[in-house]
């Protein structure tokens, strides 16, 4: 229903936000209603997640490849674009990062459907005509890092835009409820710091799409199914973090998803995916989405984690001297693991996963080398910094071969080596929520001071950068108990590597045999890495393959990022944002 | 890939793009021991848009009024080399992804009809399949275009080829043929030595009895010393590129007025293009794409294809063009015996490997199949005291 009312408001995904449905249709957030998908009713929950209303209803698959393979939800949060439906008219939608309205009709994607004629117009517009908007600091990300960034900033007495992509805002770690009410002490917590900045008058966007960054420090932001230029005088980037790919043969298959995303469609919609639900991974995040799952009721097969028993005293002793909170909380999500006969296996990893007339079999490799079968499979093998703004505009960057991407290099106020814009959080690094926070106190305030406003040291500050100090510490601790016992998937040469473009690894391997070298190069010859995510799984994964085969990595031999960061449909190019 | 550059080869070509490989290939069939020099620096092969142009491009016509001449005279090229991309497809037994749809030129004014009008006529004239179509035949073969064109001009003999496909296949088969690529090395200077050269990289010297400079917009440099100061520039153009969907754009569709390439690729892809600027970022040491062109090129394709503002972006680039005077610069370079130049002008993929071609007969001591007298860089030559210095920024790239 596409309307140029200035009282309509956006519904959606940003990235395809061409639509606003009138106000008088939105319900109350929570209130049961239904949509139709392929053909059929769904029972879904006006506000929850299309992908958690499709999912819960059992409609595992959302989209058909160029080559006819099934995929559905991987990684829950906007990145891998497995999850694309079509809307109505609209093609190509992450169902993830769309809110269920009443009377959706939803249809898979089928990569290749034939675009519908557009219902707005088709005018032929030039830069000069977008409106602009001019913040004094400009944060992107509303995560801890992000929210803690703005209300600094605006403290010291800035105007702060935050704008973020998500539907609502907390990130990841203060990720809300969509039906309103926190669910536990995480949730409060965020609550309140949102409050906080709202309270204070930090504007916030939500369902807003940060895509490009230009010279001298103009962002293109597409928001309300339109764009608009935001040009601040210093900008916080606090983008977070995605989860780490574990090429494994049947990493493909619709059940297959990242720990986030069940966290995500249990966290925010309580919806789970399925019935039998195998964790995986590496670190504590799969024990803490355990551990809500079985008190949800859910069934978890087992939890499977590819570092040893937690053994070494000094590092446990050194987590529990820097933050004794989180240790206490840690030993808690064991404990429930425990209770409910979960067994947990340490020291092993997922080998393979195939689809079976009873579930997705599941071949666990390492210690405790054994087959099980569950519905969904979750795999939460660590994260990967979303820096591709960043490195798209050009801060400059070094490459961190254990980790296995770019470090965005920062100065001691988290400065980037492009002046007046600061980055903080996970996004420069996996130092979690704690550090977020700080970095963010720190950095909302240096920005502010670049952007001409007098700040003096406050007591917020000193603390932070007490707090700053104490989680570098616990997060060093933490990973070195979490230190796996194998750090890269078990790929065969059929294994497909690059998710959006099916490109296999043994395809990669054939260029490498012809003599390319340059990541760019291996990309044009294979496609590797041209899909709609921008090379962001598959990146990773070539560098370790480069890497094993002893060629030199740095931080130019990835894929250069390119604008936009995400997708953007051409028609919200030529419109302003609809309100 | 070779591994060590060697000391001593009877042919150097400088430069990796699709006119370089195809050199290459064409010696080392001809039986010369080959080796190719390329330092990996922004490529317009590697970063086109695919187009087969043949009718002239409104926008040359409008930038360098005074180049139409040039222009005309090397117009009976183009459908040359669109065959000659259909011939070397099937001699490598290759898939390029090429498909000969036509191409529209679209008009929204009757000035821009009428200036199309003219064109197709002249075109006609040096024996081009051109004609004009008013709206309703518009609505017959091409039913994509938008209510706001009123007319346009039909060249049947243009198309498109997914360059990807096409520079992986013609590397492939320069390999085959024996030519030794050495990538990531910049050539520095050239140098007579004896009856040959000296060619100076950062990894050391190469002395070869013939070079030919393929190395685009890297080729000033390189013949400067020789006496030569080519009017070529290095024009950094952007790309946008959607996300696939079924076909329903057939032409290559440009604009009577306004920059602008279009098509869709075999892929399903639609690659949005046609001279809209970007930064040549000589100090990230690529090219960078602007705002200004991301909006104003894919708002401009949605005008003419409406259908498209339902796709997504999921992808921008900028490469590296290398315009001239208007025409090719190919053949001996006049007073310096074994030396070759080989830039092809002008919608240069298209041109590239019959450019190529002509230029390798040339250094296999035959005659070439096309007159290339009037592409021979002697009109670029300059008495050695006036000789001005490098571009700042050419040689930074
Ligand atoms: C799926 C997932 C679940 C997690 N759950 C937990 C957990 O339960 N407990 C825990 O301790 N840690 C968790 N983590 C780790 C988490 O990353 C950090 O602890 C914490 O959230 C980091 O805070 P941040 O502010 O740096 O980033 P985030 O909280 O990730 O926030 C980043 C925000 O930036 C937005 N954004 C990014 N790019 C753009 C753009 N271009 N335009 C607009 N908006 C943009 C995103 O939408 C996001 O809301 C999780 C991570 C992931 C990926
Ligand atoms: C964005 C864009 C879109 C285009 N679209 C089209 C189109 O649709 N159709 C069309 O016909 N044409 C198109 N063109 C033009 C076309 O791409 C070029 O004219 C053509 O590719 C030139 O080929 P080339 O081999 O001469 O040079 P290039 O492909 O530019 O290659 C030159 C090579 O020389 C190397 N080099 C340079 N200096 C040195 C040195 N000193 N030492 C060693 N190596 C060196 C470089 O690294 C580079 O690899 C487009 C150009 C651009 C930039
Ligand atoms: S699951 Fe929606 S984008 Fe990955």
């Amino acid at each position: 229903m596409p309307s140029d009312k200035a009282a309509d408001r956006p519904i959606t995904d940003p990235e395809g936000s061409t639509i606003a449905l009138s106000s008088a249709n939105a319900g109350r957030a929570g209130a049961r209603t239904e949509i139709a998908f392929e053909g059929a009713p769904v029972p879904a929950r006006i506000g929850e997640s299309l992908a958690s209303a499709l999912a819960g209803a059992g409609h595992l698959v959302t989209r058909n490849t160029a080559r006819g393979s099934e995929r559905g939800v991987f990684c829950g949060m906007g990145v891998c674009r497995d999850c694309l439906v079509d809307i109505g008219e609209r093609r190509n939608i992450r169902a993830c990062m769309t809110r269920v309205e009443p009377g959706m009709v939803v249809i898979r994607a089928g990569g290749e459907s034939p675009p519908r004629q557009p219902t707005n117009g088709s005018t032929f517009r030039q830069l000069d005509s977008v409106q602009v908007d001019h913040p004094d600091v400009f944060v992107i990300g509303a995560g801890p890092a992000g929210l803690s960034a703005a209300l600094s900033a605006r403290l010291a007495g800035a105007r702060v835009l935050l704008a973020d992509e998500r539907a609502k805002p907390g990130g990841q770690y203060f990720k809300q409820s969509s039906a309103g009410a926190p669910i536990d002490a995480q949730q409060e917590e965020g609550r309140r710091l949102i409050d906080r900045a709202i309270e204070a008058g930090v504007e916030i966007w939500s369902d807003t799409l940060v895509w490009g960054g230009f010279e001298p420090l103009d962002f293109a932001v597409n928001r309300a199914g339109g764009i608009l230029v935001v040009r601040p005088r210093t900008a916080v980037y606090a983008g977070g973090a995605y989860e780490k790919p574990w090429p494994v043969p049947g990493w493909t298959l619709p059940g297959v998803m990242t720990t986030g995303a069940a966290q995500t469609m249990w966290r925010s919609d309580r919806r789970v995916a399925g019935k039998r639900i195998l964790i995986a991974g590496n670190g504590p995040l799969n024990l803490q989405l355990a551990s809500e799952l079985i008190a949800g009721g859910a069934e978890v097969v087992a939890v499977v984690e590819s570092a040893p028993p937690p053994r070494s005293f000094m590092n446990a002793a050194r987590m529990a001297l820097n933050a004794p909170g989180l240790v206490v909380q840690g030993l808690r999500y064991l404990a429930s693991c425990r209770r409910a006969g979960v067994p947990v296996y340490y020291a092993s990893h997922v080998g393979e996963i195939a689809q079976t007339a009873s579930g997705l079999k599941v071949q666990v490799a390492g210690a405790q080398e054994r087959s099980l079968v569950a519905d969904i499979v979750c795999l939460g093998y660590g994260f990967l910094p979303s820096n591709e703004l960043l490195r798209a505009m050009g801060a400059r960057c070094s490459y961190d071969s254990g980790a296995g991407h770019a470090v965005v290099e920062r100065n001691g106020e988290c400065e980037t080596s492009i002046a007046g814009l600061f980055a903080i959080g996970d996004c420069t690094g996996l130092n979690g929520a704690r550090v977020a926070l700080a970095e963010g106190t720190l950095a909302g305030e240096a920005a502010a001071r670049h952007a001409g406003f007098s700040t003096s040291g406050t007591h917020s500050v000193r603390k932070a950068s007490a707090s700053l100090r104490r989680h570098r510490r616990f997060q060093k601790a933490l990973w070195s108990v979490y230190w796996p016992s194998v750090k890269t998937a078990p790929t065969s040469d059929d294994t497909i590597i690059c998710r959006c473009e099916e490109v296999s690894r043994g395809a990669v391997l054939s260029a490498l045999e012809e003599g390319y070298r340059a990541a760019g190069s291996i990309k044009q010859r294979t496609r590797l890495g041209m899909g709609h995510c921008q090379g962001r799984y598959c990146g990773t994964i070539l560098s370790a393959l480069l890497e094993h085969r002893g060629h030199q990595v740095d931080d130019q031999s990835g894929f250069a990022p390119r604008f936009p960061v995400k997708p953007i449909p051409i028609g919200c190019l030529a419109l302003d944002p609809a309100e | 890939m070779a591994k060590h550059l060697p000391r001593k080869a009877e042919v150097v070509v400088v430069g990796g793009g699709v006119v370089g490989l195809s050199i290459a290939g064409f010696l080392a069939e001809g039986g010369r021991e080959v080796v190719l020099l390329d330092a990996g620096g922004p490529a317009g092969s590697t970063a086109n848009a695919g187009s087969l142009h043949v009718q002239m491009q409104s926008r040359f016509l409008r930038m360098y009024p005074e180049q139409v001449p040039a222009l005309e005279s090397g117009l009976h090229l183009y459908p040359k080399a669109v065959d000659f991309w259909h011939d070397l497809e099937r001699k490598l037994n290759a898939d390029f992804g090429m498909k000969m749809t036509g191409g529209l030129m679209v008009a929204e004014t009757e000035d821009q009809l009428d200036f199309l009008r003219r064109k197709a006529a002249r075109e006609r004239a040096l024996g081009l399949d051109s004609e004009i179509l008013e709206r309703s035949d518009l609505d017959r073969v091409a039913p994509y275009i938008g209510p706001a064109v009123i007319g346009a001009e039909l060249c049947a003999n243009e198309g498109k080829l997914n360059p990807l496909q096409a520079n992986a296949a013609i590397r492939g088969w320069a390999q085959s043929c024996g030519v030794a690529i050495h990538d990531g090395v910049h050539v520095a200077a050239l140098s007579p030595q004896g009856s040959g050269f000296i060619v100076e990289t950062g990894g050391g010297k190469v002395h070869a009895d013939q070079v030919v400079i393929a190395a685009a917009y890297g080729s000033r440099t390189l013949l400067e010393p020789f006496g030569y100061e080519l009017a070529i520039e290095a024009e950094p153009l952007h790309v946008n590129i959607t996300e696939r969907a079924a076909p329903f754009i057939g032409h290559l569709v440009q604009h009577a007025e306004r920059p602008i390439t279009l098509k869709q690729f075999a892929s399903g892809h639609v690659v949005i293009g046609g001279g809209w600027p970007a930064n040549l970022g000589s100090e990230r040491g690529f090219p960078t794409v602007e705002l200004a062109s991301i909006i104003g090129n894919a708002t401009l394709a949605q005008h003419i294809v409406p259908t498209v503002s339902n796709l997504h972006i999921i992808r921008t680039w900028a490469g590296v063009n290398t315009p001239t005077d208007g025409k090719g610069i190919l053949g001996p370079v006049e007073g310096v015996p074994g030396l070759f130049a080989a830039i092809p002008g002008d919608a240069g993929y298209t041109l590239g490997p019959l450019c190529a071609s002509l230029v390798a007969e040339c250094v296999l001591g035959k005659k070439p199949a096309e007159d290339i007298g009037p592409y021979s860089p002697a009109r670029f030559r300059t008495p050695a005291a006036a000789r001005p210095k490098a571009d700042a920024h050419l040689s930074a790239l």
